[in-house]
C-alpha cells in the first residue's frame, strides 16, 4: 500500500480484529492485512491479552486426511467454495464468513468441538491454491472430500461413509474420562 | 405445526382453512425471516438460504405488503433444499455417532448447487 488512507486502515484492522478474534496465528495477520508488525502486535496484545503465540505454522497436509480433521476440512472447505460460487464474497472476507458458519454447524453438535482452527483452514486454502490437495467425490454419498492431489482415488469412500475401525473410538475415551 | 390428515367429508372445511392459515403463518415466518437474515449478513444468507444473490436481493427489496401478499398462497413458498433422498436417510440414520450425521448431512448440504443453475 503506497497511500496511506485512514478508511481503508480502519477497514484492515476490523479484518484484523475478526481474525484474531477467530484465533488467527501473526502469520495469517500478516499475510492477509497491510499493517505493519508492530500494530499487529499492539492489536493482538489488546483483544487476547497476550503476546502471539511464536513458531511456524503447520505445515502438513497429511494432517487434513486423518479421520476426524477430514470431516470439519471438508465441511469447511464445501462452505467457502459454496460462498465464493454464490455470494460474491472472495479473499480474506470469504474466509472469515466461511469459517464463521463452519463454527456455527460444529456448535450445534453436542458432541463436536472445532477442530480446525483458523489457521488450519487458511494453510488448507493454501495448500488448494498450491494444488497439493483436492476435493474427490465420494462414490457413495456424492459429497466432496478432501484428499491429497496424487492419491488414487477412483474408487474413494468418505470417512463417513466408511469410518475406519477405530475412528472415534479416542473421542469417545475423552469424554468418558 | 401440525398436519392434519386431510379428507373430504363434512369437517373438511375447517380443516383446510386451518391448513391454509399455517400455511400463510409459515410463508410469512420464512419470508420476514429470510429478510432478517439477509439484512444482517447477505453472504451467509446466501449460503443459509440457499438462493442465488439476485432472489435475494429482491426478496430484500420487497415492500411489506408485498410480503404479505406473497405469503397469502395455497402453496409452500420455501422447500427442502435437498432433493436427493441420500441426505435426509443421512440424517435419520441411527448410526453408531448421530451428531457425525448432523455433520454428513451439513457436508453434503453445503456441495449442493442452486436448483436449475448447474
Amino acid at each position: 500500500m503506497t497511500t496511506k488512507s485512514v478508511v481503508s486502515e480502519g477497514e484492515q484492522i476490523v479484518i484484523a480484529s475478526q481474525l484474531i478474534e477467530l484465533g488467527a496465528r501473526l502469520q495469517v495477520l500478516e499475510t492477509e492485512t497491510s499493517l505493519s508488525r508492530e500494530r499487529l502486535l499492539r492489536l493482538y496484545k489488546e483483544i487476547r491479552g497476550m503476546s502471539p503465540p511464536k513458531g511456524m505454522l503447520p505445515f502438513s497436509t497429511d494432517w487434513f486426511v486423518n479421520w476426524q480433521p477430514n470431516i470439519h476440512a471438508s465441511l469447511f472447505i464445501n462452505i467457502h467454495r459454496y460462498l465464493l460460487q454464490n455470494a460474491e464474497v472472495s479473499g480474506i472476507t470469504a474466509v472469515i464468513k466461511s469459517y464463521q458458519l463452519y463454527l456455527e454447524q460444529i456448535s450445534l453438535e453436542p458432541k463436536q468441538v472445532p477442530v480446525l482452527s483458523l489457521t488450519r483452514a487458511w494453510t488448507l486454502l493454501r495448500f488448494f491454491d498450491s494444488k497439493m490437495l483436492t476435493l474427490t467425490e465420494c462414490k457413495k454419498c456424492k459429497g466432496s472430500y478432501v484428499t491429497h492431489t496424487f492419491d488414487l482415488n477412483s474408487a474413494y469412500h468418505c470417512g463417513l461413509c466408511k469410518p475406519p475401525a477405530r475412528a472415534g473410538k479416542r473421542l469417545a475415551f475423552e469424554v468418558v474420562n | 405445526m401440525r398436519f392434519v390428515a386431510y379428507v373430504y367429508s363434512e369437517g373438511s372445511r375447517v380443516k383446510s382453512n386451518e391448513i391454509l392459515t399455517e400455511i400463510r403463518d409459515a410463508n410469512l415466518n420464512y419470508l420476514m425471516l429470510a429478510r432478517q437474515m439477509i439484512r444482517a449478513d447477505r453472504a451467509s444468507a446466501i449460503f443459509r438460504l440457499g438462493l442465488p444473490g439476485g432472489l435475494v436481493d429482491v426478496l430484500d427489496s420487497l415492500s411489506s405488503a408485498q410480503v404479505i401478499r406473497l405469503a397469502s398462497s395455497n402453496m409452500m413458498l420455501a422447500r427442502l433444499r435437498f432433493d436427493d433422498e441420500a441426505i435426509i436417510e443421512i440424517l435419520a440414520s441411527q448410526g453408531r455417532d448421530i451428531s457425525l450425521a448432523t455433520t454428513h448431512a451439513a457436508l453434503l448440504m453445503a456441495v449442493q448447487p442452486f436448483e436449475g443453475k448447474q
